[in-house]
């Protein structure tokens, strides 16, 4: 007898996580922040009055300060072996890389949400963005999808643009909806 | 040539099981149990967890029959896989079992046991759950 | 009483038919996405903030209540079915409680953590009518100074006590801080971080920042990281439980509650630690230790008892001083700062029935939820067969609808993603979410008030110091600081003689 589990790498043995390099990038990017916060910082106008003797400058040199140096301390932290682990969950399987292919479709269904919000109104370009994330999700539905979506995006305009009069742009379909 | 049985943990999925036992028993072939998932919900009744499949691997071991029994993750529909395993192995005898569901259900849903049944060269045995 | 009557106004406002149907609506929400994997109570308000904004606060801060309540309680009920609990403070209610149910004893599992819940929640408000009036009463005779030496505390407490790395808490609070900066300047009026663009004046709304943080992120996150194999679910019929049940129950209900309001109300309590002492306590107090490990029906009640009072207390630093101790508390800041209303000592005052219908609304969410569930649980259960799709697809949907909606400009969207990519790359690194959101709004709050002592002194740094209230709080804050030096120089060397 016999009994197999085909599943797509989920048995593969975690990664062996020694030095987590990336980490450094999070310190070169903590660096840069803080640099920014104080060139910004310092570049505006020193105003001091009398009922405000410290002025908008010094806070935000302060912050920059205090961002250089927790980078400093962190990139310490990653050279003596610390790692932060990552966030685990009840839907996170972390035994396997990270999908970067997802991640990317979604950012992208995300940005073309953002582009066409506008010009085409919510209805069309929240039915892209639900149809698009599920289908970067991996689902193959595109049929069903499609009308859930459709289904969703009505009903949020009508309930909240139109009922509840929150901010959602009708956008091409203005006077039609 | 092999006896390939659909099975859920369910009522009809042990319906079905049975149905392939007694036809595997029958026809003198190896039984190939098949489980999958698409695995994309958090939970799955229709997924047989290893309980589910020790208890299957005993009972078909106490019955002494030859078997198989596999089980696919992150995959399509089960209708899908079905019929993929039905042309790869050399399938006699495809053995599954029916819900009852309303016809709006089927609209909406789609029935896995009509995609079967066109999909699949060989016979298909269709099994209901006892009453 | 005066605080009697005005409780009373607020009960009364409640009853309304629509906004009793509000509050329905507010804990069916809240539980159903608290069982969805992946989505906690921060998430769900942060998520359905926008949509609110066409209501009267009032009405929303009905729904609120309702949500923050049933998130917690969706959120007992995934971790005992499934022993794998979404937030940190149901890990303990996990522990016991899967045991039971996998022992068949799912139903009076969940009875007890649903009737637990019900009785610290209930208490747990009680208690913040009763102490909340007290600590305005001390609150309103604080200065700037004081005020500033208090946020500090918050700063120091989100990023050392909670959390596991001080430098991850404290990467994350600059963060925050930074965020907090962007846009016009309070008292000058001079642009900071706005990098000339004019959307940006106004700085990052707190919304899209909670939901950019615990929505987007989140949801990238898990999309590259998802699980495949479905997780195993004990199948549940309506929770009951029986005589000799209840009388193992009651006892570890009142102690639970009794370990979690103090720890919710102080600036960094949290609910982990009220939890672990509760299951603690009830492992020692027990008549039954051979069932400890096994499924002992007080672990789970004890626990989740301390959990719902820990979350009741968080709202009385909330509501009295405008600080925020958990996520869920900082975004129902959020929720505060988007109406206008700037939460602290005079909240009471100027928003009085506002204030009460909240805390009215809690009395009767807490009732509504206890109400429900007995029944609903069975159903509750299949909302985990959402496909994940779905599921994350409706988060994003949702978050961007959301965000677009503060200030109708698609700047923000991007913005949202911006955070997003910023919430994903913090799980990836381990650094903890709270101390960012605390930043963001606590950050301008505390540079004002720092700047109004200062403006007091005329610029010497001694005006940060002012008055009994701010030495204390600054001892606390040295004591909280060196406590890791003291643990390691001190505690853990004594240890080492004794042993």
């Amino acid at each position: 007898m016999s009994s197999e589990l085909n599943e797509r790498s989920v048995d593969d043995a975690r990664p062996p996580r020694g030095g987590d390099r990336a980490q450094y990038g999070v310190c070169a990017f903590l660096a840069l922040l803080g640099t920014a916060v104080i060139v910004d910082g310092l570049g505006i106008a020193h105003v001091t009055s009398s009922t405000d003797p410290v002025g908008p400058r010094a806070v935000p040199v302060l912050l920059g300060v205090l961002l250089l140096v927790v980078a400093v301390v962190y990139a310490v932290d990653v050279a003596r072996g610390g790692h932060g682990e990552p966030e685990a969950g009840e839907d996170v399987d972390l035994s396997m890389g990270s999908d970067w292919r997802t991640v990317l479709m979604l950012i992208a269904a995300f940005v073309v949400n953002a582009v066409l919000i506008e010009p085409l109104g919510w209805v069309i370009s929240g039915t892209l963005l639900f149809w698009g994330t599920a289908f970067a999700l991996g689902n193959r539905h595109y049929v069903r999808n499609l009308l859930i979506a459709v289904t969703l995006s009505l009903t949020t305009f009508y309930a909240f643009a139109i009922g509840l009069g929150v901010n959602l742009p009708a956008g091409v379909l203005q006077g039609i909806l | 040539m092999t006896v390939l049985v659909g099975y859920v943990p369910s009522p009809e999925g042990e319906a079905a099981l049975r149905a392939g036992i007694d036809e595997a028993r029958l026809r003198g072939e190896k039984l190939l149990v098949l489980n999958t998932s698409r695995g994309d919900a958090y939970a799955d009744p229709r997924f047989a967890q290893e309980s589910d499949l020790a208890h299957v691997r005993e009972d078909l071991a106490a019955l002494g029959i030859e078997f198989d029994i596999r089980q696919l993750l992150g995959a399509g529909d089960a209708a899908d896989e079905i019929i993929e395993l039905a042309e790869q192995a050399v399938v006699s005898l495809v053995v599954i079992g029916l819900r009852r569901r309303s016809a709006v259900g089927k609209l909406i849903m789609g029935s896995q046991a009509q995609q079967i049944l066109l999909g699949v060269d060989c016979p298909v045995l269709a099994v209901k759950a006892a009453q | 009483m005066d605080n009697l009557n005005n409780l009373m106004q607020g009960f009364a406002d409640v009853m309304d038919p629509m906004n009793l149907l509000l509050a329905l609506i507010g804990v069916l929400v809240g539980t159903a996405v608290g069982v969805l994997p992946g989505i906690g109570p921060a998430m769900t308000v942060a998520l359905l903030l926008p949509i609110t904004y066409g209501m009267e606060p009032v009405q929303a801060f009905i729904m609120f209540a309702g949500i923050f309540y049933g998130g917690m309680y969706g959120g007992s009920t995934t971790s005992i079915l499934l022993n794998t609990p979404g937030e940190s403070s149901s890990v303990v209610t996990a522990i016991e409680g899967n045991k039971m149910a996998k022992a068949g004893r799912a139903a009076q599992a969940l009875a007890t953590a649903a009737i637990g819940s019900f009785v610290a929640g209930t208490i747990g408000t009680l208690l913040l009518v009763l102490v909340t009036p007290i600590v305005v009463d001390f609150a309103v005779s604080l200065g700037a100074p004081d005020y500033f030496a208090l946020m500090l505390l918050s700063f120091i407490a989100v990023t050392s006590v909670l959390g596991s790395s001080r430098v991850r808490g404290l990467i994350s609070l600059l963060l925050g801080l930074t965020i907090g900066m962007v846009g016009i300047d309070a008292v000058s009026g001079q642009q900071r971080l706005t990098l000339g663009i004019p959307q940006l004046a106004d700085g990052i709304d707190v919304v899209v920042v909670a939901v950019g943080i615990f929505a987007v992120g989140e949801a990238l996150w898990v999309a590259a990281h998802l699980r495949r194999r479905p997780a195993e679910i004990i199948p549940v019929g309506r929770p009951w439980m029986g005589k000799k049940d209840w009388k193992r129950s009651w006892k570890p209900w009142l102690r639970g509650t009794a370990y979690g309001f103090p720890f919710g109300a102080l600036p960094a309590g949290g609910a982990e630690i009220p939890t672990f002492l509760s299951y603690a306590t009830e492992k020692r107090l027990t008549k039954h230790p051979e069932e400890f490990g096994k499924g002992a029906i007080e672990g789970v009640a004890g626990p989740e008892a301390a959990n719902n009072a820990s979350a009741a207390g968080t709202l009385v630093p909330m509501l009295a001083l405008g600080l925020p101790t958990n996520a869920t508390a900082a975004v129902m800041l959020a929720a505060f700062q988007g109406y206008g209303i700037q939460p602290g000592p005079l909240l009471f005052d100027r928003e009085a029935s506002l204030v009460w219908v909240l805390i009215a609304s809690l009395f009767v969410g807490n009732l509504l939820l206890l109400l429900l569930n007995l029944p609903l649980a069975p159903a509750w259960a299949k909302l985990l067969r959402i496909p994940r799709p779905y599921l994350y697809a409706g988060i994003l949907f949702f978050a961007s609808m959301g965000a677009y909606a503060v200030n109708a400009q698609p700047l923000d969207l991007f913005v949202l993603l911006a955070l997003g990519l910023l919430g994903f790359a913090m799980r990836r690194f381990g650094l903890p979410v709270l101390p960012l959101i605390v930043g963001v709004i606590l950050g301008p709050r505390a540079e004002l008030q720092g700047r109004r002592s200062l403006q007091l002194s005329g610029g010497e740094l001694s005006g940060l110091v002012g008055g009994p209230v701010s030495y204390v709080v600054y001892t606390a804050i040295l004591l909280v600081l060196v406590w890791p030096l003291i643990r390691r120089f001190v505690v853990r060397p004594l240890r080492e003689r004794n042993a």
